[in-house]
């Protein structure tokens, strides 16, 4: 490229606005657009997008490869799950106390589980998921072990006058809409914030940025209980709209599931994470064209990505949403 | 009472050879990787499928069918480790994780979609019951001891001596400077791990008369099971790795004794947790290497 | 490199939308002349080995009606969907098959907690389940006049079970001292909860208690603990393929013929007791069917499959293929595939499985007649078969 090229080109407009407003509208309009089997999928895609934007910002952002989420994804659903069916207690509550109680109890997880490194702490938080279905099964008196919890309710707001209970799939597409909209401003929030800055440091080079002066500790463990607390909304989602809770929620399929979405779509970056969901909830149902090799083409498909796509698909959003921003 | 001790402790050292064979293998391919194999139970899987066929539908003698299930699986490792692991070196560890979640994927379901996905049962071997000092096994067990102990007086003297295996130890050193020397990296990565899958396999068919049952799934477990051993013996470390699969087979022997059968596979992940709060890298290393 | 990077991109989510939209419109067969069956079973990873059986058994009943000339006229046409034994995947594929494909009746899944996920959905869409292979008392206590007016089951609750074995157990055999090595789900767990609530009456106790995760393969440490306990018999509710396993153990520490087997796991099948048969000499099993059962269609059923597949069919293929007959003869006493009329036909209908007459409870529950066996040299002997009635919880 010689200098004389950078003389202006003719000038493109920017579509990044209609094109953002064109995907809100479609936010807005699935359920009209698809059938109901589409909407369900979408529903899917926006479960798991909570938990995949708090291991996000683990490994995407602060550079901790975790394999927990599953374990706080299945607190989440238990707690809404045992709410809901013992008190009866509104959705917001349900998914408060599901997002509380999975981040706290990450603080206890996380203090010993950090102080390892690398594979050890993988091990070590995929031992998390593995004890969590352990107990689930085995504390009978308040899990029903096995037998799960069914039959939880379908989720209601109790606001003075505007009190209301989500039913039917489009209702609670539009909730799920909402909680993993409501998610991704907070994660954006999060990461465009110092302390996300700091983050990016430590996955960087975690021994600078501690001379530098970050609490690195500190971070890694805060950061640890914000994403369980993610995985515990997405959690409390899915007890509500799955109506079954069982020990088969920890497992580690939830939690690789969680990790495809996020280096599928891209790690450290809120957009990919967005995208990795629909890619992955799209993938997995498209397959099902061919039940009987369907995990088989699944496979095939994660080496493709892993050798292919090595950074997700977020260069390619990236450049996709320069390329339409117009030239300056 | 102390005799009911000694046999559960007796119990635990059968299953930890098992569980030993098969972790040794993914222990050293992460020596040389730095890579979780998360498709290391298929191995076994694949061996046990392999005899399972050849006494099955060959009618092959168990003996023969040992062969053919190693051997089958060799070949499949070949080919995974030419177009998957080979691409592994040096890729971060995420990618790793994912990778050999999609080759796990892509083996469990193809022999489930070849072979059908119901159990079979397998039926060679040896299982009558031998006494030996007041306890009953089955000879199939007194095999698999024996042939534990001889795979690990092989592994550390082909570790020791062998060229292969001080490419791999040097590889597990420093990937970098092998490559100045001029160590073919990727061809060490892969005789490793077709060694790995071999073993893992053996440790199928050898285990496959006692375990009876054969189907597509079952390398799953497995690969739990293995993942807390090779951690807590210290990654890559081959003495390490039977010492604490040792452990581990004792202790789940003692909770189903004691405390209730429905523990058991808590038992890995708990034991290992524990340890990683009092030695954070591991029981046989002073210093993290990984 | 922007440009072509960018269509690159363009091209792969296109291509993803379009198999994922296009892959509606491939199945438009006649929807007059053909009845739409799906089946949701789990089809690949581990409880593969239990869908693969399933699929096998709908396939084979499937291809024997339409050979047959279908029902009154119509054929059947089969969907499969894979649940892989989690619920949100179950759920997943049966949005697909009542949305995408259209299908008026499902069955499905052999996990409970599938089955109770997908019961809302079926209900909300209106389309008749028909589950054939989940035992959780709860999915019929939440069926019928408790709620869920579309879910229908055709398999035994563990209830019945566990009081026929028991009594038999304690009244025959004279056991008064338990073990209890059951598979740790809510199959096994409520199995044993029932077994506990009866075992008083008969002055029953119970020395030890375990559990055991799916795909375990080492019992001798449990084993040895209930030789040195004296238990006479272990009470197992177990799976298919373990209880050979366990069989082999049993052998193994010289504890055949010293203690019996009781509850059921497929004691009765050639294989199993081939694997031991010391040691499953002498077991008592509850079953809904088993192979050697002395009927003419029983008989052709387990011919047909052993030549269709190459091997011997196991309980889950026998429920789903007595399923897909029982939906069958509703469909024909209906006069049409309409799934009002179907479910009506149901509720009423008297059907002649091979085992014996079914019929449908107020909570859709089926009154099945479960056979108690023994084996005796070598060999299952029918003891007797029973059918009850549920009680179902108040409220």
């Amino acid at each position: 490229m010689s200098l004389t090229d950078t003389a202006p080109q003719a000038r493109r407009r920017d579509l990044r606005i209609p094109l953002a407003a064109i995907l809100v509208v479609a936010a807005l309009a699935a359920p009209f657009i698809g059938t109901r089997y589409v909407t369900h999928s979408l529903i899917i895609a926006l479960i798991f997008m909570l938990p995949a934007h708090g291991l996000n910002l683990l490994v995407g952002y602060t550079g901790l490869l975790s394999l927990a989420q599953a374990a706080f994804f299945g607190i989440g659903a238990y707690t809404a799950g045992l709410l809901a069916v013992h008190y009866d207690t509104p959705f917001y509550v349900n998914l408060l106390a599901a997002g509380l109680v999975s981040g706290l109890l990450a603080l206890p997880l996380g203090i010993p589980a950090l102080r390892l490194r690398a594979t050890s702490f993988v091990m070590c938080t995929l031992g998390f998921v593995i004890i969590g279905q352990a107990i689930a099964k085995n504390w009978i008196s308040v899990t029903r072990g096995d037998m799960g919890l069914s039959g939880i309710p379908k989720p209601y707001f109790e606001l003075g006058p505007l009190s209301f209970t989500v039913t039917g799939t489009t209702s609670f597409y539009y909730l799920a809409l909402a909680v993993a909209a409501l998610g991704t401003l907070a994660a954006w929030a999060i990461v465009r914030s110092p302390a996300g800055r700091n983050m990016v440091a430590i996955r960087e080079n975690e021994t600078l940025a501690e001379s530098l002066g970050v609490p690195t500790w500190r971070y890694k463990l805060i950061v640890f209980m914000i994403s369980a607390a993610f995985a515990g909304v997405g959690g409390s989602l899915y007890a509500h709209y799955l109506t079954v809770v069982s020990p088969l929620t920890f497992q580690m399929y939830y939690s690789t599931t969680m990790l495809i979405i996020v280096l599928g779509g891209g790690a450290g970056m809120i957009s990919g994470t967005v995208f990795g969901s629909l890619l992955f909830v799209g993938l997995t149902e498209a397959l099902r064209v061919a039940p009987e090799v369907r995990m088989i083409a699944y496979g095939f498909c994660l080496l493709v990505l892993v050798f292919w796509f090595k950074k997700g698909f977020a260069p390619l959003i990236n450049r996709f949403w320069n390329a339409i921003g117009g030239s300056k | 009472m102390f005799s009911t001790l000694l046999e559960q402790v007796v119990n635990g050292i059968v299953t930890g050879s098992v569980y030993a064979i098969v972790a040794v293998g993914m222990t050293m391919i992460f020596g040389v990787l730095r890579a979780i194999n998360f498709a290391h139970g298929e191995y076994y899987m694949l061996g046990t499928f392999g005899a399972w066929f050849a006494t099955d539908y060959l009618g092959l003698s168990y003996e023969a069918s040992i062969v053919v299930g190693v051997l089958s699986t060799v070949v499949v490792a070949y080919v995974v480790g030419q177009l998957v692991m080979r691409r592994m070196v040096g890729a971060p560890a995420e990618s790793g994780v994912l990778a050999t979640l999609g080759v796990a994927l892509i083996l469990q379901n193809t022999v489930i979609f070849v072979f059908g996905g119901g159990y079979k049962f397998f039926s060679g071997g040896y299982i009558e019951p031998v006494s030996i000092l007041g306890f009953t096994l089955a000879e199939q067990r007194i095999i698999i001891l024996v042939v534990c102990l001889l795979v690990f007086v092989g592994l550390e003297l082909m570790v020791t001596y062998s060229r292969l295996g001080m490419a791999m130890r040097a590889v597990s050193q420093n990937v970098e400077c092998c490559g100045v020397v001029g160590i073919d990296v990727p061809q060490v990565v892969l005789r490793t791990f077709v060694l790995g899958a071999a073993l893992a396999a053996l440790s199928g068919v050898l285990t496959a008369p006692v375990n009876v049952s054969v189907y597509g799934g079952m390398g799953e477990l497995i690969t739990f099971k293995t993942l807390p051993i090779i951690i807590m013996g210290g990654l890559g470390n081959v003495r390490g790795t039977f010492v604490a699969a040792m452990i581990l087979g004792i202790a789940e022997s003692l909770v189903a004794t004691y405390i209730g059968l429905q523990y058991r596979d808590t038992v890995g992940f708990a034991t290992l947790i524990l340890m990683l709060m009092w030695r954070p890298h591991g029981l046989f290393s002073t210093q993290a290497r990984f | 490199m922007t440009r072509t990077i960018t269509r690159r991109f363009l091209l792969v989510s296109a291509a993803v939308v379009s198999t994922t939209i296009g892959a509606g419109s491939m199945t438009t067969v006649n929807a007059a002349e053909t009845i739409k069956l799906g089946i949701v079973a789990p089809m690949s990873g581990p409880n593969a080995r239990y869908g693969g059986f399933s699929m096998h058994g709908a396939e084979l009943a499937v291809k024997d009606i339409n050979d047959a000339g279908g029902i009154n006229g119509m054929k059947i046409e089969l969907f499969n969907a894979d649940s892989q034994g989690t619920p949100v995947e179950g759920v997943s594929a049966t949005r697909r098959l009542i949305d995408q494909d259209e299908v008026s009746f499902i069955i499905g899944d052999v996990s409970s907690s599938v089955t109770l996920a997908m019961q809302p959905v079926a209900e909300d869409a209106e389309v008749l389940l028909l589950n054939a292979a989940s035992s959780n008392p709860k999915i019929t206590y939440q069926a019928g006049v408790g709620g869920f007016k579309w879910t229908y089951r055709n398999y035994p609750t563990d209830e019945n079970r566990a009081l026929v074995v028991a009594k038999y157990a304690a009244e025959q055999r004279g056991f008064t001292k338990f073990a209890v090595l059951s598979v740790d789900s809510d199959y096994g767990r409520s199995a044993v909860t029932f077994t506990k609530k009866y075992l008083p009456d008969f002055k029953g106790e119970i020395l030890s208690e375990d559990y055991y995760k799916e795909g375990e393969v080492d019992f001798r440490s449990v084993l040895a603990k209930i030789r040195d306990n004296g238990a006479q018999a272990i009470i197992m509710y177990g799976l298919a393929d373990t209880t050979p396993i366990i069989a082999r153990q049993i052998l193994e520490l010289g504890l055949a013929g010293k203690v019996t087997l009781i509850g059921n796991g497929e004691f009765n099948t050639e294989k199993t007791i081939k694997a031991a048969p010391k040691a499953m000499e002498g077991a008592i099993e509850a079953a809904a069917w088993l192979p050697q059962y002395d009927s003419p269609a029983s008989k052709a059923f387990v011919e047909k499959f052993t030549a269709a597949y190459n091997e011997a069919p196991n309980n889950h293929a026998y429920v789903h293929w007595d399923t897909v007959n029982l939906l069958a003869q509703a469909i024909k006493e209906a006069g049409s595939a309409d799934k009002e009329a179907v479910r009506e036909a149901l509720s009423k209908i008297k059907y002649k499985s091979p085992v014996g007459d079914v019929t449908f409870d107020d909570h859709n529950q089926a009154r099945l007649p479960m056979i108690l066996l023994q084996i005796e040299n070598g060999k299952p002997s029918i003891k007797g078969a029973y059918t009850a009635e549920i009680q179902y919880p108040a409220n």
